[in-house]
C-alpha cells in the first residue's frame, strides 16, 4: 500500500498511526498535502484496516509493528505521528527510540492528535461499556453504531470522510476493538514511557471533549521534555478527516523548523537533584518548540517577519533547529514587565520596536522590506545603522542616533534570550544550572578555582573552546 | 509579628526596607519605638528565588524610569530593587569600607565635595554593621592593619585567582574580598542562624539558602523580633501635615486601597531614585533646591578575557578578590580613584553586556557567547564627581503608580574619562599579565547616589549631617542619596551605618 513520492533532499518521514477503528487510509487527506516536504508513512495497527487479521492489541505489540515499518524502510530522519489510540503507540515507540532500540536512530520529532495518554485514558465507564458490544450485533446495528460514533466524534465531517470511518470501523477486528477498550486504552505506561527529550507537538480538537486541551495539557505535556499545545479551533475529536488542511501545515511547519534540541545528557542533568524545580521549569518552558503560527502581539504580521529577518542576521543560530528569537521579543513585550528602564531619546519599547523595524524596510530601498535584501545587503545595512551613520528623517521613523541606541538594545535583548535557552547552555558547557537543588542543603560547587570543575558539570564541547 | 492599628499613631513610619530602611527600623524597634514599615514590594521566599535572570524579574524596581545624558544609566536589574529586603535582595555583597580620604576628597583635591563628618565618627556605626550581618574578609587587610573581620574570608573563584596572580607578579598588593557572606554557619543575631555559602554564583538573583547578608534575614527579622511591623505592597504617595508643616501620616496605597498611618516621624529610604522623586512629587524638604541635583554613581568599567584554562565564571562568590592600591594612584590626572574586584557573571547578564557593550552582533556575537566558560573579568568602582548636568526630574508621563516617571540625565565628565581610561589601562595590563587574550573595555556605571545630600547648610544640602530634613522636621532619609559624594566603596554597607547613626540621633531626640 506504501508508495514512496519524491521528496526534497533531507526531507523527514513521518509514519502515522490512525484512531480506534480507523486505518492508514484516514491519513489521506493530511499525505496529500505534505507534498515534496516530508514523506507520509500510514500504517494499519494490528486488529484494523488491511491488518484487521493481525494480532497483537497491547501497546507495546502495536508498538513493535510500527518499529517493524521504521527497520524495514530505515529512513535517516523520522517522525511519528498518532491519533488517538496511535499516540499511545507512538510514545511508547518514541520511548523505545530514545532508550537506543536498535533500528530506530534518527527520530526527529513526536507529533500527538487528540492523543490517548501514556496513563489510563479519561472516559466514563458506561461509555466504555456501551462501546465494547458495538461491534457484536447484526450488521444494520454495527452500521448505526459506527454511523454514531463518526457522528459524535466530530464538529462537522465532509461525506466522504464519514463514509470512509464507518467502512473502517466495520472492517476493524471486534476483538481488537474491544482489546483497546478493555485493556489498551487502561494501560498505565506513564512511568514506562516518562519524560521524553525529542520535541514534541500537541495538538488538540477545541471541541474535543475527554481529549481536549485541557486533558493534552494535564495527561500528555507532562510526557515530554520540549514539547507545544496547539489548539485546532473548531475541530474536535477526528482531527486528520475533519481538519487535514490544518493539520498537514502544523505538522509540517513543526518539521520544518524543529527546537535546537536540548542533548540528553544536558537534560538529565536539569532533571537532576543539583537543579532547583523552578530552575528547571523555566528552562524546560524555554526549551519547548515554538509555534510556527505565532501571532504577534506588540508587532505586526509585517514587522515580525521584518524582525525574524533581523535576528538571522543578530544572533545566526548554530542549528539544527531554531529558536524563534523574534516571536520571544513580541512576547515579551506585550506580556513581560519590561526591563525598567528606557532610554529618553526613545518612545516606550514596543513603540520604538515598531517605528525600527518600519525604519529598516524603508532604510531597504528598492527591495522594500529588509527580509527581501540579500544577507550581505542586510549586514551592511546594520553595519551602518550600529555606526550611527544616519537615519531618514521622517515622521514615524527613527533618526540615525535613536538607531543606534535601538540596535544596542535589541541586539542584547537576543543575546539574553540565546543564552537563557537550554539548547545554547548545552554548547556553552555551561554547568551553572546545577548550582544547587532544593531543600537542605542544597548541594551547590565546592570545586571553583581555576581549571577545577565539580562531577555533574558539563564538560566545556571542544567548539565552545578558544 | 505585631501589627498597629493605623489610626493609632506609630513613633515613625519607615518606608522601604533596603539597607537603610531595615537598619532604621531595627534600631528604633530595639529601643522600644512603635514603628511600621511600608514595602511597596513583596514578601519573598529565600526558595522562591530562581538561579536565573530572567526569572528573577520579580526582586528588581521594574517601574520605568526615563534615561539620558551623555553616559545614560541602565536601572531595573543594575541596582533597582523591591520587596521585603529592598536591593539587598539581589545586591552582590561587596562591602569595602569607605577610605578616610575619600571622605574629604574637596579638602584633599580642590574637587568634588567632603563629607559633613570624617571616617573616625563613622567607623564605629561600620564595625558593628560588620559584626551584626557577618561580613567574611582576610585576618590581614592590607591597606588598614587594624582592621578584622568576624567571618573568615570565602574561597577565590577562578577570575579571583587569575587577578591574584597577576598583581603578585606586577607588584600590586590584593586580598580575598570583604563579602557579607558567610563563609562558615553564623548565629545571626535576631534570627536564625544562616549556614555558610554554596557557592553557587548567583547572588544578585536571590540568595536561596541566606548565606548572603539583606536586611531580609539580618535587620529586618532582628526588628520584628523587638516589635517592629512589616507592611509588604504598600506604596507610599502622600503625606498629611500639621500647621507647623510636621509631617502627620503617611498616605500609601495598598492593593488599591488608599490607607494612612498616623505617626510621629517618617523616614525615608527609599532610595537615590525613589526618595528624590517623591520629594519632588510632594513639593517637600526642598528648599535649598538640591533635591535630585548632584546625582552620581560609580564608573563601574570592567575588562574581560578569554584565558586558555576554563574559568567557569559562574561559580563561587563573583568578587572575592580586592585591590585597593587604586584608590590614589600615583599616576593619576584626576581627582579620588577606584577599587578593583575580580569578577564571576552569569550567563545572562553577561550576554547583555557582551551585545551591548562590545558592540558584537552576528557570527561573531554566537562564536564568543559559545566561550562563556573560559572568559573572566575584572571591574572597578570609581570616584565620580556631581555637576550640574547630572540630575533627577519628573518627567511629565505618570507610570503605574500614578506618579511621574523620573528623568534621570547622567554623563561622565573630564574627571571620570579620565578615572576610566586609567582603570581600563591598569585593568588591561593585569589580565594581560593574567594570560587572558581577547581582551576588551566595557563601559559601564552603576549605583544611584547622591539625589538629597546631605550637609552643614540648608541652603545647599537636603539634610543637616545626621540624614533630618532642614525643611521638616520630622522627616529624616537615610538612602544612597544622602551622600555627599560617590566615594569608589560600594555604598550598602556605608547606608547600613549611616541607617544606624540616624536611628540614634533620633533615639537622643525623642
Amino acid at each position: 500500500m506504501f508508495q514512496a513520492t519524491p521528496t526534497v533532499p533531507d526531507a523527514p518521514t513521518v509514519f502515522l498511526l490512525h484512531f480506534l477503528g480507523g486505518s492508514a487510509r484516514a491519513w489521506r487527506e493530511v499525505v496529500d498535502r505534505f507534498g515534496a516536504a516530508a514523506q507520509g508513512v500510514p500504517l494499519d495497527l494490528p486488529g484494523f484496516g488491511e491488518d484487521a487479521a493481525v494480532r497483537g492489541y497491547d501497546v507495546s505489540a502495536m508498538a513493535d509493528r510500527v518499529a517493524e515499518s521504521v527497520r524495514a524502510l530505515a529512513p535517516r530522519r523520522w517522525a511519528v505521528a498518532g491519533h488517538s489510540m496511535g499516540a499511545k503507540v507512538a510514545a511508547m515507540l518514541a520511548r523505545r527510540a530514545e532508550d537506543g532500540e536498535a533500528g530506530l536512530a534518527g527520530l526527529c520529532g513526536v507529533i500527538t492528535l487528540a492523543g490517548s495518554p501514556p496513563s489510563p485514558e479519561p472516559m466514563a465507564e458506561s461509555r466504555r461499556e456501551s462501546m465494547m458490544g458495538w461491534l457484536s450485533g447484526p450488521e444494520a446495528e454495527r452500521r448505526r453504531h459506527a454511523e454514531d460514533y463518526a457522528e459524535a466524534n466530530a464538529v462537522a465531517l465532509p461525506p466522504a470522510a464519514r463514509a470512509l470511518v464507518v467502512e473502517d470501523v466495520l472492517r476493524a477486528a471486534p476483538e481488537a476493538w474491544k482489546a483497546w477498550l478493555a485493556r489498551g486504552s487502561r494501560e498505565d505506561c506513564s512511568a514506562r514511557i516518562g519524560v521524553l527529550r525529542t520535541p514534541a507537538l500537541i495538538l488538540a480538537g477545541e471541541a474535543d471533549e475527554d481529549l481536549g486541551p485541557d486533558a493534552q495539557r494535564a495527561l500528555m505535556a507532562p510526557h515530554f521534555a520540549q514539547a507545544r499545545l496547539s489548539v485546532l479551533p473548531g475541530a474536535k475529536h477526528l482531527l486528520p478527516l475533519e481538519a487535514p488542511e490544518a493539520v498537514a501545515r502544523q505538522i509540517l511547519a513543526f518539521l520544518e523548523a524543529p527546537p535546537p534540541a536540548v542533548p540528553a545528557d544536558y537534560l538529565a542533568l536539569l532533571g537532576s537533584e543539583h537543579t532547583g524545580a523552578r530552575l528547571r521549569a523555566a528552562l524546560l518552558a524555554r526549551a519547548a518548540p515554538d509555534d510556527p503560527d505565532y501571532r504577534p502581539a506588540a508587532l505586526d504580521e509585517a514587522g515580525l517577519a521584518t524582525l525574524r529577518a533581523l535576528m538571522e542576521r543578530v544572533l545566526p543560530q548554530p542549528g539544527p533547529g531554531r529558536i524563534d528569537l523574534a516571536a520571544r521579543l513580541d512576547q515579551d513585550l506585550s506580556e513581560g514587565p519590561g526591563d525598567g528602564w528606557r532610554h529618553d531619546t526613545l518612545p516606550p519599547d514596543a513603540e520604538a520596536l515598531r517605528a525600527a523595524l518600519r525604519t529598516l524596510d524603508a532604510l531597504s530601498g528598492d527591495a522594500g522590506a529588509f527580509a527581501d535584501l540579500t544577507a550581505d545587503a542586510q549586514d551592511a545595512l546594520l553595519a551602518r545603522i550600529a555606526g550611527g551613520e544616519g537615519g531618514p528623517e521622517a515622521p514615524g521613523l527613527l533618526d540615525g542616533p535613536q538607531l543606534k541606541l535601538w540596535f544596542g538594545e535589541v541586539c542584547a535583548a537576543a543575546a539574553r534570550l540565546y543564552v537563557s535557552h537550554p539548547a545554547a547552555l548545552a554548547r556553552m558547557g555551561y554547568g551553572g544550572v546545577a548550582a544547587g537543588g532544593d531543600g537542605t542543603p542544597k548541594g551547590g560547587f565546592t570545586r571553583v578555582g581555576i581549571g577545577e570543575r565539580d562531577a555533574w558539570e558539563p564538560a566545556t564541547p571542544v567548539e565552545s573552546r578558544p | 509579628m505585631r501589627r498597629h492599628a493605623e489610626a493609632e499613631p506609630v513613633d515613625a513610619v519607615v518606608v522601604g526596607t533596603g539597607a537603610g530602611g531595615g537598619a532604621v527600623l531595627g534600631r528604633l524597634a530595639r529601643a522600644g519605638l512603635r514603628v511600621v514599615a511600608l514595602e511597596a514590594g513583596p514578601n519573598h521566599d529565600p526558595e522562591d528565588h530562581v538561579n536565573d535572570e530572567a526569572a528573577s524579574g520579580g526582586l528588581y524596581w521594574m517601574q520605568e524610569r526615563l534615561s539620558g545624558g551623555s553616559t545614560p544609566q541602565a536601572f531595573g536589574a543594575n541596582n533597582s530593587g523591591t520587596g521585603v529586603g529592598g536591593s539587598m535582595l539581589h545586591w552582590g555583597a561587596f562591602v569595602p569600607r569607605p577610605d578616610a580620604r575619600d571622605l574629604r576628597l574637596f579638602t584633599e583635591t580642590g574637587q568634588g565635595r567632603d563629607w559633613p563628618f570624617g571616617l573616625d565618627e563613622l567607623r564605629p556605626y561600620l564595625e558593628r554593621v560588620e559584626r551584626f550581618i557577618g561580613v567574611s574578609g582576610p585576618a590581614d587587610y592590607p591597606w588598614d592593619p587594624s582592621r578584622r573581620y568576624p567571618l573568615p574570608p570565602v574561597p577565590r573563584n577562578a577570575p579571583a585567582q587569575a587577578m591574584a596572580r597577576a598583581c603578585a607578579a606586577l607588584g600590586i598588593r590584593a586580598t580575598d574580598a570583604p563579602a557579607a557572606v558567610t563563609s562558615r554557619p553564623f548565629a545571626q543575631e535576631g534570627g536564625a542562624e544562616r549556614p555558610a555559602c554554596y557557592n553557587c554564583g548567583y547572588c544578585h538573583q536571590g540568595c536561596r539558602n541566606g548565606a548572603k547578608a539583606g536586611t531580609d534575614n539580618t535587620f529586618l527579622p532582628w526588628a520584628v523580633a523587638h516589635g517592629a511591623e512589616i507592611r509588604p505592597g504598600c506604596f507610599l504617595h502622600g503625606v498629611e501635615r500639621d500647621g507647623q508643616g510636621r509631617i502627620t501620616a503617611a498616605l500609601y496605597r495598598e492593593d488599591g486601597v488608599e490607607k494612612r498611618q498616623r505617626c510621629g516621624a517618617l523616614f525615608l529610604c527609599a532610595g537615590g531614585v525613589e526618595t528624590p522623586r517623591l520629594l519632588l512629587h510632594l513639593g517637600l524638604g526642598n528648599s535649598s533646591g538640591q533635591v535630585g541635583r548632584n546625582y552620581t554613581a560609580h564608573v563601574a568599567t570592567q575588562v574581560w578575557g578569554t584565558f586558555e584554562t576554563e574559568m567557569r565564571p559562574n561559580k563561587g562568590y563573583p568578587s572575592s578578590l580586592i585591590t585597593e592600591d587604586m584608590l590614589r594612584p600615583g599616576d593619576a590626572d584626576f581627582a579620588g580613584g577606584y577599587l578593583v574586584q575580580s569578577l564571576g557573571i552569569v550567563p545572562q547578564t553577561w550576554a547583555d553586556q557582551v551585545a551591548r557593550g562590545r558592540g558584537l552582533w552576528g557570527r561573531g556575537l554566537v562564536d564568543y557567547l559559545h566561550r562563556y566558560n573560559h572568559v573572566a573579568g575584572i571591574g572597578i568602582n570609581g570616584e565620580c564627581l556631581p555637576c550640574d548636568e547630572n540630575r533627577l526630574v519628573l518627567s511629565d508621563e505618570l507610570d503605574e503608580t500614578g506618579l511621574p516617571k523620573p528623568r534621570i540625565s547622567f554623563g561622565y565628565s573630564e574627571n571620570e574619562r579620565r578615572l576610566q581610561a586609567h582603570a581600563a589601562r591598569f585593568m588591561t595590563q593585569l589580565w594581560e599579565e593574567a594570560g587572558a587574550s581577547d581582551i576588551w573595555v566595557m563601559e559601564r556605571s552603576a549605583h544611584t547616589i547622591g539625589t538629597c545630600r546631605m550637609g552643614p547648610d540648608a541652603d545647599d544640602a537636603v539634610v543637616d549631617p545626621w540624614g533630618r530634613s532642614f525643611d521638616v522636621p520630622n522627616l529624616w532619609i537615610c538612602d544612597n542619596s544622602v551622600f555627599p559624594s560617590a566615594m569608589p566603596a560600594n555604598p550598602a554597607l556605608t547606608i547600613m551605618a549611616l541607617g544606624l547613626r540616624s536611628a540614634e540621633r533620633f533615639l537622643r531626640r525623642s
